[in-house]
């Protein structure tokens, strides 16, 4: 673990985990048009439905948005009349695991994968969400954007409660 | 136990509980009236188990619930479907554990033994044993058992736990029409089940769902954070002169007017079923699909095609496990679990020998309404949540079926009308609950 190309690789790491970190904590700390800012135009957030889902136009998906949807659901979030946020959930992902796999640096293209345990509370109750985030990243400007998060729930398939936010 | 609760059984006065107006809070919410429903309604009406199309082939199967006893859809050699209790004769485990694959033969995790997929009894190991005990296979207990009615409608598979009471056809009456319609508008005729499903957990009475569907008087209230924001973020971001995307196409009309879901209108048959909407509803004004339409003259030529895209309904409640909607091929399914636990399925249909975009569009509704993590279904859950809540103070006993009363329109054959405002559906399904859960009752 000496050589520069192992400095360096530890470095780009330490720099793709610092973000999926950052990311994960606008979540949590509810700082919603920031973290809308982390997506590229085109960029997709995914939660499948199934294991394995090939694409989220054949299959259904838990949540499957573009640029619009999301603003939507981020619009809603501070609308008085969404019941179901009242009082509004808070959340805790820890993420861990995560590996490059796969890295381009002339595109500046980022494929990384995590695992992720996430709490969502609200009203008394603690609702645990567990899985794996695929991110897709490219490098804009000195700064990650995402192009395609894809959280698979490791029960994606199974019986789930009302959840309103991000996992 | 069963001696208790059939005690508690005679205390219970359906006169007292369900009137013509009004309803009494405790058939949401005492544990002994829910198990008295799964006896009485869900034990005798036919429950919905299945489409044909999931189980292809011979050897395929699909498991799921009827009145919360395990029970399995199959295909067996001979090209028939089954539904089975999911129950080996033996020692009465689960023979199958997966919701859904292929066989060759059934194998009993425990003992080893081995029944065709109709339900017939193939291998014990070690048979002999049973010689001379009075235990054998010519006995028809040695094999599984097959739950006492079932049947399908145009590829819908329901069935009965009870032997008697009116075939399949009969019960369903006036709402037949909704699954030929939803059929109809395949090219082909028929349906497939694809594109996967969810189970959403609802920590709620199973009956706050089926009567949502048909009340009309929520969606403007209850979906005003997601659908009125949904048109306000399109008009916002999108250029006015270009065509609505279809997620917005969906979403915006959850916030229609008082004046259109009373247009939308109620239709109440016997047995609990009902529809809302007929020749428009919150589905009618999707983007058109040329290649789809074309495909439809093709196949039906053009009076036949007016006719089927006339008919445009929003639910259909086939009481009590089904419901369905046909003009965006989708389906939800109800499974009670506990007085206040109900899981509801959703799945979506391709119409075969339609082009892709109607199973994508069927599949981005579900997902957008039908989905736990979205922003249409937490708000009515929260709805049903809070009345589960509610309904526990003793504030009052009773909740109000009173609007429109007595303003029914009768349309014979046991049709009842209203407009879209009305109580109809709720005191309609109410009707029917206190006729299932009579003595003799259906």
């Amino acid at each position: 673990m000496s050589s520069e190309a192992d400095m360096k690789a530890f470095a780009f790491h330490h720099r793709v985990s610092q973000f999926l970190f950052h990311e994960a904590r606008l979540l949590d700390e509810q700082r919603w048009s920031e973290w809308e800012q982390l997506f590229t135009e085109e960029g997709t957030y995914w939660a499948p439905a199934t294991p394995g889902q090939p694409d989220p136009i054949n299959h259904v998906s838990l949540i499957y948005e573009n640029a619009l949807l999301r603003k939507v659901r981020l619009a809603r979030f501070g609308n008085p009349n969404a019941y179901s946020l009242q009082p509004f959930p808070r959340s805790s992902h820890m993420l861990s695991n995560v590996m490059i796999d796969a890295h381009d640096e002339k595109a500046g293209t980022v494929l990384v994968t995590s695992r992720f345990l996430m709490v969502e509370y609200r009203r008394d109750v603690n609702n645990f969400f567990a899985g794996e985030y695929v991110h897709d990243l490219i490098e804009e400007g000195g700064a990650f954007k995402i192009r395609q998060k894809k959280a698979s729930l490791v029960d994606c398939d199974g019986t789930h409660p009302s959840s309103n936010i991000y996992f | 136990m069963t001696v208790l609760i059939e005690q508690r059984r005679k205390e219970i006065d359906l006169d007292k509980l369900v009137q013509r107006d009004r309803v009494h809070r405790s058939v949401y919410t005492d544990p002994e009236i829910f198990e008295f429903e799964m006896e009485r309604i869900w034990g005798k009406a036919w429950i919905y188990v299945g489409h044909e199309s999931q189980v292809k082939e011979p050897g395929q199967y699909f498991t799921t619930t009827i009145a919360r006893q395990p029970v399995v859809m199959t295909r067996h050699t001979d090209g028939k479907v089954y539904v089975l209790f999911n129950r080996c004769a033996h020692k009465g485990a689960e023979l199958v554990g997966d919701t859904c694959g292929k066989i060759k033969e059934f194998l009993c995790c425990y003992h080893g033994w081995r029944f065709h997929l109709d339900g017939t009894l193939l291998s014990i190991p070690l048979e002999k044993g049973y010689d001379g005990s009075g235990f054998g296979r010519e006995d028809p207990k040695s094999n599984m058992q097959r739950v006492p009615r079932f049947d399908s409608y145009r590829g819908f598979v329901f069935a009965s736990l009870s032997k008697e009471g009116p075939d399949l056809k009969t019960w369903l009456g006036g709402v037949a029409s909704s699954i030929d319609n939803m059929a109809d508008r395949a090219p082909d005729g028929e349906l497939e089940v694809t594109g996967g499903a969810f189970r959403y957990e609802h920590d709620s009475n199973w009956k706050f769902f089926v009567e949502n569907l048909n009340d009309l008087m929520h969606p403007m209230v209850a979906h005003q954070s997601s659908s009125l924001t949904a048109r306000i973020v399109g008009k916002k971001e999108l250029p006015a002169d270009k065509p609505l995307p279809s997620a917005l196409e969906i979403l915006s009309p959850f916030t229609e007017s008082y004046t259109f879901f009373d247009d939308m209108g109620l239709h109440a048959f016997d047995y609990g079923h009902g529809y809302s909407g007929g020749k428009m509803s919150i589905h009618a004004r999707y983007s058109d699909i040329p290649e789809y339409n074309a495909r439809m003259e093709k196949a039906y030529g053009e009076e036949r095609v007016k006719e089927i895209f006339s008919v445009n309904r929003h639910n259909t409640v086939f009481y009590p496990s089904a419901t369905i909607k046909g003009a965006i091929q989708t389906m939800r399914v109800v499974r009670p679990i506990a007085v206040d636990k109900t899981i509801i399925e959703s799945w979506t249909f391709r119409l075969k020998g339609a082009p892709d975009e109607l199973l994508h569009r069927s599949i981005l509704y579900c997902n957008l309404i039908n989905s736990s993590a979205n922003l249409v279904g937490p708000d009515d859950q929260e709805a049903y949540r809070r009345q589960q809540l509610g309904l526990e103070t003793q504030g009052s006993d009773w909740i109000t079926m009173h609007r429109d009363l007595d303003k029914d329109e009768d349309l014979g054959d046991g049709h009842t009308y209203a407009r879209g405002s009305s109580d109809l559906a709720f005191r309609n399904q109410f009707r029917a609950w206190k006729a299932y859960m009579s003595e003799g009752g259906r």
